[in-house]
């Protein structure tokens, strides 16, 4: 009776041994990759706009950069001009905005004083737009005369641009067509999300992300023969100087903080403001920044020359500290060592790398 | 009776299926258990080399490798350059199976005596195909989520697919996403959700990029680009090896052409972040947009990303606090722990701890605390989804039962056999 069970339970376990050849193949038998499609509850914090455009003019499929929406006018001799939305996340002024376009248009630097001139309110709709008209000052034979037509609208907190760069004639043919356009937007502004998570690289195995204490140095560099020791700083990791002719001099820093100190922009800001230069906004951080390699690491060179003095700097923003290798004094001094400066960066590296 | 007919038994299995009994033999069980005892030595070798990653990708998850005898060794300067072709895990799992299974159908008694052997067999074999099926199906993520927020997708650690998303609704998104086997493959891509024809010109796991100056001559890969973030920041990429070391960061990329109608739209690089698309702002403004490159088309605002490939959850995690302990004195860590909300159907919450070798079990995966960021205020679980988690779990309780009744068999037997000898005067 025993034997019979036992002899049953095998059997039993044997049917089951036997499909595993079975679903071995099964497994082994993935699925086809395929193009999936889905619906989710909108995560895009960007700018909606939706518009109607006139007949004559055509969208361009491309949007880099900070334009919402980007077009041009089909005439015969192929497109032309260009007419964008730009938002801005700030209250943005005027005179700001007058300047981004000014240069182009042979202009001086506008103020609110020179500005008022260019400037009137007209509404469109329901909403009134600050409406700026500047025509171009350069003029060739080759060219013809250019006007750019700046529509701001004031929406909330935010600032929308709608500027229609052409030639004269055409921002004159298009501008009912330009009206239509502005009355028929409407606008969702984007989402003043900031971005927190940021892992870039995986953490270290120890794995301590808190630390307060001073950090160490982690690097190592050659010193241009150029450079002599500077003055000592518990806040320096490293301090060099050189000395110039008519006692011109450069001060040359390795500092380093816990966290990113502001970030990019607030630290532009600072050093430019040191060298007697105006602010900027995000927008215009590539007029100052160019982007490097710092020992493998992704970095920013900041390069800013004001009219007496210069500021060279590599800004390396680790996980959780940054690190800033900064030179800044006399211009011609500064132009002179920049391309010691520029050695001096590419040759940091992880100590031990090169140890 | 009894004794000739278990006999009968075996002999009518070994007759029926003779073809496997080659595949039983104890010789090759020792030849596949030494072969696996190399193959452990030599892929411990090359983590050194590869990184644990590129030893399991070339060694285990795989039929045979290539070894090369390692330059530093005895007599290296005239071996290394000699290819040694070395069983992988697969040839040898696949082959321990087969040689066990022959082994319990044609040498094996089926009998209550050896009824101990029988559930060991049975309990290795599982934990052979269990290991095969988890290689098959074991997927591992992460999922990031900054204090505060809520987060209801997790990311592969490893593979890209593209997205194209239609945010001109905005409430509602429409995402179409093309994974990275298809992209491999190239070719023309269509689908009906999308308006145009995308056209895979290059795809690669990993890229060096660069800003250039203008002028400066770019790789052939870059020269084709015409639009987009490649073109406004005047990129040049070339084509790199995965890197397989554990810290190693790999950066998909992709060149496309989009076309409507027979009529190009122009040509776009996207490259991937390992660690997150939102990353690109952070390494400069020129490359932002690398994380949502718009493209408007027939009155539709598109966003193209190439991203680690992702997986959107019926639950959602929030993340209410986050705790970062060190050992005393010292900066070595002593307990990372996150405090969460499980947001599941019908307004349901469920309150949950998740620290060091405390995992949360849900839905069929496991949340494992990976990283944490006091700073930055965000917490990443490393999430795992393996169906077969139990499997070795049942193999070792099978293993166990077997080893005790085969133990407790022949204890008895002894004890029996002793009683039954008279004891001396």
């Amino acid at each position: 009776m025993l034997s019979t069970l036992i002899q049953n339970f095998n059997y039993t376990l044997f049917r089951f041994l036997y499909p595993l050849p079975v679903l071995l193949f099964i497994l082994s038998c993935s699925e086809e990759p395929k193009i999936e499609s889905f619906s989710i509850p909108s995560e895009y914090d960007g700018p909606i706009v939706s518009w109607k455009l006139p007949p004559n003019w055509g969208e361009n499929p491309d949007l880099s950069g900070p334009m919402a929406g980007s077009f041009h006018v089909k005439t015969k001799s192929g497109p032309q001009g260009r007419i964008g939305v730009m938002p801005f996340r700030e209250n943005v002024s005027t005179v700001d905005v007058a300047n981004m376009f000014g240069r182009e248009m042979g202009y001086p630097p506008f103020n609110q004083e020179n500005l008022t001139p260019f400037l009137q309110e007209k509404k469109i709709g329901d909403r009134t737009f600050e409406w700026v008209y500047l025509n171009s000052k350069v003029e060739t034979a080759s060219s013809p005369p250019r006007t750019a037509l700046l529509a701001l609208l004031r929406q909330d907190k935010d600032t929308w641009l709608f500027p229609f760069i052409a030639d004269q004639k055409l921002v004159l043919k298009e501008s009912e067509n330009f009206i239509q356009f502005l009355e028929s937007c409407s606008l969702r502004s984007e989402k003043n999300k900031p971005i927190l998570a940021r892992s870039p690289a995986p953490l270290p195995k120890t794995g301590n992300t808190n630390s307060a204490k001073p950090l160490k140095n982690p690097w190592s560099w050659s010193k241009p023969s150029t450079w002599s020791e500077g003055k000592a700083s518990s806040m320096r990791i490293g301090s060099y100087k050189v000395a110039g002719p008519n006692g011109t001099q450069l001060d040359i820093s390795v500092t380093s903080f816990p966290g990113d100190v502001g970030g990019l922009l607030a630290n532009v800001n600072r050093w430019i403001g040191q060298i007697d230069l105006a602010p900027i906004q995000e927008a215009s951080l590539d007029q100052y920044c160019s982007s490097i390699t710092l020992a493998g690491n992704s970095a920013h060179l900041v390069e800013a020359y004001g009219e007496e003095k210069a500021v060279l700097a590599g800004t390396l923003f680790l996980e959780k500290e940054s690190w800033f290798f900064k030179l800044i004094g006399n211009r011609t001094l500064a132009e002179k060592e920049k391309s010691n400066f520029i050695s001096f960066l590419n040759s940091i590296s992880l100590r031990g790398e090169t140890e | 009776m009894k004794e000739s007919k278990r006999k009968n038994s075996l002999s009518q299995r070994r007759k029926n299926f003779s073809f496997l009994i080659p595949f039983a033999s104890l010789r090759l069980t020792i030849t596949l258990l030494s072969l696996s005892m190399i193959l452990i030595f030599v892929a411990t070798l090359e983590q050194v080399r590869i990184g644990i990653r590129g030893a399991l990708a070339e060694y285990f998850e795989s039929f045979y490798g290539i070894w090369y005898y390692p330059e530093k060794f005895w007599g290296g300067e005239y071996l290394h350059s000699l290819p040694l072709p070395i069983p992988g895990g697969y040839l040898l799992g696949g082959l321990l199976i087969i040689n066990l299974t022959a082994a319990y159908i044609v040498r094996f008694q089926w009998t209550g005596k050896k009824i101990g052997i029988q559930l060991i067999h049975l309990g290795i074999i599982l934990l052979l195909v269990g290991q095969l099926v988890t290689q098959a199906i074991q997927e591992e993520s992460r999922m990031t989520i900054n204090k505060g927020e809520r987060s209801n997708y997790i990311e592969r650690f490893h593979g890209v697919e593209l997205a194209l998303r239609n945010v001109t609704d905005p409430d509602q998104e429409r995402v179409v996403t093309i994974p990275q086997n298809l992209l491999e493959k190239g070719g023309t891509l269509i689908d009906q959700s999308l308006p145009f024809t995308l056209k895979v010109h290059h795809f690669g796991v990993n890229c060096n990029f660069d800003f250039v100056a203008p002028g400066t001559p770019k790789s052939k890969i870059a020269q084709m680009v015409n639009r987009g973030v490649g073109q406004s920041a005047n990129l040049n990429i070339t084509d790199k090896d995965e890197d397989f070391s554990g810290d190693g960061m790999n950066f998909g990329y992709l060149v496309f052409e989009l076309t409507d109608q027979g009529k190009s739209l122009g040509n776009w690089m996207t490259i991937s972040h390992p660690a997150g698309s939102h990353v690109w702002s952070q390494i400069s403004p020129k490359l932002a947009d690398l994380s949502f490159q718009s493209i408007r088309h027939n009155g539709k605002l598109w966003g193209i990303t190439l991203r680690q490939k992702r997986e959107y959850l019926p639950f959602s995690i929030e993340l209410l606090d986050i705790e970062h302990e060190n050992y005393q004195g010292t900066e070595i860590p002593f307990n990372f722990e996150s405090d969460i909300k499980l947001h599941l159907d019908e307004n349901q919450t469920r309150r949950a701890l998740v620290y060091m070798n405390t995992p949360l079990r849900h839905g069929g995966k496991t949340f494992y605390q990976y990283q944490m960021n006091d700073s930055a205020n965000y917490t990443v679980f490393q999430v795992i989804s393996n169906p077969s988690w139990l499997v070795p779990y049942i193999a070792c309780i099978l293993v166990s039962i077997g080893m005790l009744w085969q133990f407790s068999f022949h204890l008895f037997k002894f004890l029996r056999k002793n009683s039954k000898t008279p004891a001396k005067a």
